[in-house]
C-alpha cells in the first residue's frame, strides 16, 4: 500500500528523529557509565579532603564520611538537620566536624564547619558559605586571610565567656578593617557550635562507638 | 543625557559652560572648608591632587582623540569632576585610590562617552563607585575629627608613611548600620563627632555644602527642583520609617538630612545638567528617585550611604523620565507626555 | 569551499566569536574572573564544538531540513552531558567553580550557530577544523579577558592551575605585583564588560591600522566576500 508524500516524510522523519535519540541518549548512557564509579569517588576525595583539613593530621584513621549522623538543635543555628561527621582513633572517638549556621552576617547567613575535638578544643573552623562584601567581610574565607585560624585550640573555657566577641566588644577575636559585623557573627556562630558540643558531647561521641563496635 | 525634549524660546543667557562650571567648583568652598576645619589637610590635597590627575588625563585622553586641547579644557567640567571626587572621597585616601577614581571618571565617565554633554552617568559618581567597590577598606578609612596632623596626613597619602593604626574610625552611618545594642543617645554620647548641633561634628560639613547649594540657586546656576526633590523624599522616607531611638533605630529625619553625603548630593551630584533629567518636573522626579534609593540603602542595603548609587541608578532613568514630563509645548493646549497610539 | 587557512583566520581574528560576532557572552563574561576557569571553559567549549561540528556535518546528507534542527539540538546537548560527566570525573574541583555554566554550553549560541552556517554545509575534516577554530578563538578571547582580570584583581596570574593541570602546577601563580591592594572591580561583574568592551576597541584599532597600511601599500582593495552577520567592526 503506497503512503501519501506526506506521510512517507512524517515517517522517514520520525524515524530519523527517533534514531538520533537513541544514538544520543547511548552516547550518553555510555559515558555516564564509564565515568560513574570516577565521579563518585573524586566526589568523596573532594569532600573527605575538605573535611579532613578541619582535623589535624593523625588525630583520627577512620573514614570521616563513612557514618554520618543527622543532628539537629537551634544552637546550630542551621535550617535543617545537617550531617556531623565523627572522627575516631584507634576506635576511640577523637573529634567531630559540625555543620553551623551564622545567620547574622552582614549580607545573609555564612555557613561553616567547625571541627571540635573530644576534649573540647576547636581544631579547626572553615567557611563553606557566604555572601560577604568582597573585600571587607570575605577574610573570613581561609583564602583570602588566615584569621580563621585563630579558632584552632581555643575553647569554651579559653577564653571565657566574655573573650568570645571581637576585640571591638571587649572580646579576644580580631575584627577586620571596615568589617566588624562578618566575624562577630562567625565568632557568635562558633561560640554557640561549642555550647551545643559541651551539652550534648556524650551522645555525639557515644553513637559513633556503637555504630563502630 | 540631555536629550533636548524642552522646545524653543529659548532664552539666551550669560552661563556659559565655564562661567557655570567655576561658580559650582566656587559654591563648593564652604563644604572644603568645613571639611578641612574638621579633617585637616586631607581634603585640600585630594583637592589640589585631583585637579592636577584631572587635567592631565583629560589633555591626554584629548590628544589621543585629536580634539582640540585648549578648548575643552577651558570649559572646566573636569575640574569640577575633580573638586567633587575630592570632596567626596575619604580626606586622607592613598594618592593611588584618588588617581584611579579621577581617571575613570574622566575615561570611562565622560571621554569615552563623547565627552561632556554626552555622558549618561554623572562622571564623578561613576569614579567614587569604581574605587567604592574595588578598595573598600580605604574608601571606609575616615579620619576622627582632628585626629590628623597635616605633615602625617602628607606622609600617608603619599604613601611614605602610613598613619598609626585606629586613626581611621567608624562614620555615622557606619556606627549606625553596626549597631545592635545601644540606644541613640548612647551611640551619639559615646560619639561626639557624630553631632545634634553644638561642638565639633560632620552636620556641619553638610550645613556647609547646603549653604553653597542654595548660593547656586540665588546664582540661578542651579534649579531648587532636583535638591527639593531629593532633600523631600529623603525627609519623607525617614520619617515614615523613624522608629525611634532605641538600639535598631533606622535613624531620624534630621539624622539623615544633615549626615552622609546628602547635601552634597542634593546641591552638586542630582543637579548635573548632563546626567538628570531635563524639565523642571522631571527634575523633581529624578531627585526624589534618588532621595528614596539613598534611604533604601542606607536602611536596608550593603553599604552605610548610598548616593553614589542613587544617582547612577537615576542616570539611567533620566531619559525615560524627561520623555513622560515633557512640558506644554508654546502655543499647544496640553503637554505631550508618554506614548500615543499611531505615534 | 573555504581553505583550512581561511577557516582559521576566520574563527581566530577575522569573525571571532568572542570578539566579533559576540555570541556566547554569558561564560565569556561570567567565568572569565581567572586564567584557571577561562582556560577550562574554553577548552571544554572548544571540544564541545569540535566534537558538534564533525558530528553534524556526518550527518547532514542523512537529515532533512524538518528535523535537522532537533536532530542538531540533540547531537549538541548529549555533546554537552559527555563533557560535564568527564569534568566531573577528572577535574572535579573545577567542575564545581564553573558550575552552571558546563550545562550551559548546550545554550550557547556558538555551537548551534557553527552548525547551522558552517557544519551543515561542508565536509567532515573542514567542519570540525572550523569547531576546532572558532572554540580556540573564542577561548583564547577567554583566557585574555581571565588573564586581565586575575592580573588587576589579584596582582598575580596563574593562580590555582592546579585544578585544572593537577598538582604538578600548585605552584605555577606568578605574583608581578606583590603588595597589591586589588583591583576588586576587575574580578567582580563589571570588570568582565570593561575588559571586553577594551579588547574589542583594540581589535578594531588594530583592524584599522592593518586597512590603512594595506591601502598605502596597495591600490585595489580586497574582494569583499565574507557577509556573516557581524555585531562589532565593519561589514564587509
Amino acid at each position: 500500500m503506497a503512503l501519501p508524500d506526506i506521510s512517507r516524510s512524517m515517517l522517514n522523519n520520525s524515524l530519523v528523529l527517533g534514531l538520533f535519540a537513541v544514538l544520543t541518549v547511548g552516547l550518553v548512557a555510555v559515558t555516564q557509565f564509564g565515568t560513574a564509579d570516577r565521579i563518585a569517588a573524586a566526589e568523596r576525595e573532594a569532600k573527605a579532603r575538605a573535611l579532613g583539613e578541619i582535623l589535624p593530621a593523625g588525630s583520627y584513621d577512620n573514614h570521616l564520611l563513612d557514618h554520618p549522623r543527622e543532628v539537629f538543635d537551634p544552637l546550630l543555628g542551621n535550617k535543617t538537620a545537617t550531617p556531623a561527621y565523627v572522627a575516631t582513633l584507634k576506635g576511640q572517638p577523637s573529634g567531630i566536624i559540625l555543620q553551623a549556621t551564622a545567620p547574622d552576617g552582614y549580607s545573609g547567613s555564612i555557613v561553616l564547619l567547625v571541627g571540635v575535638l573530644a576534649d573540647g578544643r576547636l581544631a579547626g573552623v572553615r567557611v563553606i558559605g557566604h555572601k560577604e562584601t568582597p573585600g571587607l567581610g570575605d577574610k573570613i574565607e581561609l583564602a583570602k586571610s588566615p584569621w580563621i585560624r585563630s579558632f584552632e585550640g581555643r575553647s569554651l573555657t579559653s577564653p571565657d565567656e566574655s573573650g568570645w566577641a571581637v576585640k571591638k566588644d571587649g572580646g579576644q577575636f580580631d575584627q577586620f578593617a571596615g568589617a566588624t559585623i562578618t566575624p562577630r557573627a562567625v565568632v557568635k556562630a562558633v561560640h554557640k557550635a561549642l555550647q551545643y558540643f559541651d551539652a550534648h558531647k556524650a551522645e555525639l561521641l557515644a553513637v559513633q562507638e556503637n555504630s563502630n563496635g | 543625557m540631555a536629550l533636548p525634549r524642552i522646545t524653543s524660546p529659548h532664552a539666551k543667557g550669560n552661563n556659559r559652560t565655564q562661567r557655570v562650571m567655576l561658580l559650582v567648583a566656587a559654591a563648593c568652598a564652604p563644604g572644603a572648608l568645613a571639611l578641612t576645619w574638621l579633617f585637616g589637610i586631607g581634603t585640600l590635597v585630594n583637592l589640589v591632587w585631583a585637579s592636577l590627575v584631572a587635567v592631565a588625563v583629560e589633555a591626554a585622553i584629548l590628544a589621543v582623540r585629536r580634539r582640540p586641547l585648549a578648548f575643552f579644557l577651558k570649559d572646566g567640567s573636569a575640574l569640577v569632576t575633580a573638586v567633587l571626587l575630592a570632596l567626596a572621597l575619604p580626606p586622607y585616601a592613598p594618592w593611588w585610590l584618588t588617581l584611579v577614581a579621577v581617571g575613570f571618571a574622566i575615561i570611562f565617565g565622560k571621554q569615552l562617552y563623547g565627552g561632556l554633554g554626552q555622558n549618561p552617568f554623572n562622571p564623578a559618581m561613576l569614579g567614587y563607585v569604581v574605587v567604592l567597590i574595588s578598595f573598600p577598606i580605604p574608601m571606609t578609612s575616615w579620619p576622627a575629627p582632628h585626629s590628623v596632623g597635616v605633615w602625617e596626613g602628607l606622609q600617608h597619602i603619599f604613601g611614605l608613611a602610613s598613619l598609626p593604626d585606629g586613626w581611621s574610625q567608624a562614620t555615622a552611618l557606619d556606627s549606625l548600620k553596626v549597631n545592635k545594642s545601644l540606644t541613640m543617645d548612647e551611640l551619639w554620647a559615646q560619639n561626639p563627632a557624630f553631632g545634634q548641633f553644638g561642638g565639633k561634628a560632620v552636620e556641619w560639613v553638610n550645613l556647609a555644602f547646603l549653604l553653597g547649594g542654595l548660593f547656586l540657586i540665588h546664582k540661578k546656576i542651579i534649579s531648587w527642583h532636583a535638591p527639593l526633590g531629593m532633600l523631600g523624599a529623603l525627609f519623607v522616607m525617614s520619617l515614615i520609617f523613624w522608629n525611634g531611638s532605641g538600639s535598631d533605630s533606622n535613624g531620624s529625619p534630621l539624622f539623615h538630612l544633615l549626615t552622609g553625603a546628602t547635601m552634597l548630593g542634593a546641591f552638586f551630584i542630582v543637579t548635573d545638567p548632563v546626567s538628570g533629567a531635563t524639565s523642571n518636573l522631571g527634575r523633581v522626579i529624578f531627585g526624589a528617585g534618588v532621595g528614596i534609593l539613598v534611604y533604601l540603602i542606607r536602611t536596608w542595603g550593603g553599604y552605610p550611604d548610598g548616593v553614589a548609587f542613587a544617582v547612577l541608578l537615576m542616570n539611567l532613568a533620566a531619559p525615560t523620565i524627561d520623555y513622560y514630563t515633557r512640558p506644554r509645548t508654546y502655543g499647544h493646549r496640553k503637554a505631550e507626555r508618554g506614548f500615543k497610539l499611531g505615534e | 569551499m573555504a581553505s583550512y587557512r581561511e577557516i582559521a583566520v576566520n574563527g581566530l581574528w577575522k569573525n571571532n566569536p568572542g570578539l566579533v560576532q559576540l555570541l556566547g557572552l554569558c561564560p565569556l563574561l561570567g567565568v572569565s574572573n581567572s586564567m584557571v576557569n577561562a582556560l577550562g571553559m574554553g577548552i571544554a567549549t572548544a571540544l564541545v564544538l569540535a566534537a558538534s561540528n564533525a558530528a553534524v556535518a556526518l550527518v547532514r546528507n542523512q537529515v532533512t531540513d524538518a528535523v535537522r534542527l532537533p536532530v542538531f539540538v540533540m547531537i549538541i546537548a548529549a555533546l554537552t552531558t559527555c563533557i560535564e560527566l568527564l569534568m566531573q570525573a577528572f577535574t572535579y574541583e573545577l567542575y564545581q567553580i564553573l558550575g552552571i555554566f558546563i550545562p550551559l554550553i548546550t545554550t550557547n549560541c556558538i555551537i548551534l550557530g557553527r552548525a547551522e552556517a558552517f557544519a551543515a554545509k561542508n565536509s567532515v575534516l573542514h567542519a570540525s577544523f572550523d569547531g576546532l577554530m572558532m572554540g580556540a578563538g573564542f577561548g583564547l578571547v577567554m583566557l585574555a579577558i581571565g588573564t586581565v582580570r586575575e592580573l588587576l584583581g589579584t596582582g598575580a596570574i596563574l593562580g590555582n592551575m592546579h585544578l585544572l593541570f593537577g598538582p604538578i602546577a600548585a605552584h605555577w601563580q606568578l605574583t608581578l605585583f606583590s603588595d597589591y591592594s586589588g583591583f576588586l572591580l576587575a574580578i567582580l561583574p563589571p570588570g568582565a564588560f570593561l575588559v571586553l568592551g577594551l579588547l574589542i576597541a583594540l581589535k578594531n584599532v588594530l583592524d584599522e591600522r592593518a586597512a590603512e597600511r594595506a591601502k598605502a601599500t596597495a591600490a585595489a582593495p580586497a574582494p569583499a566576500t565574507s557577509r556573516r552577520v557581524r555585531v562589532t567592526g565593519v561589514i564587509e
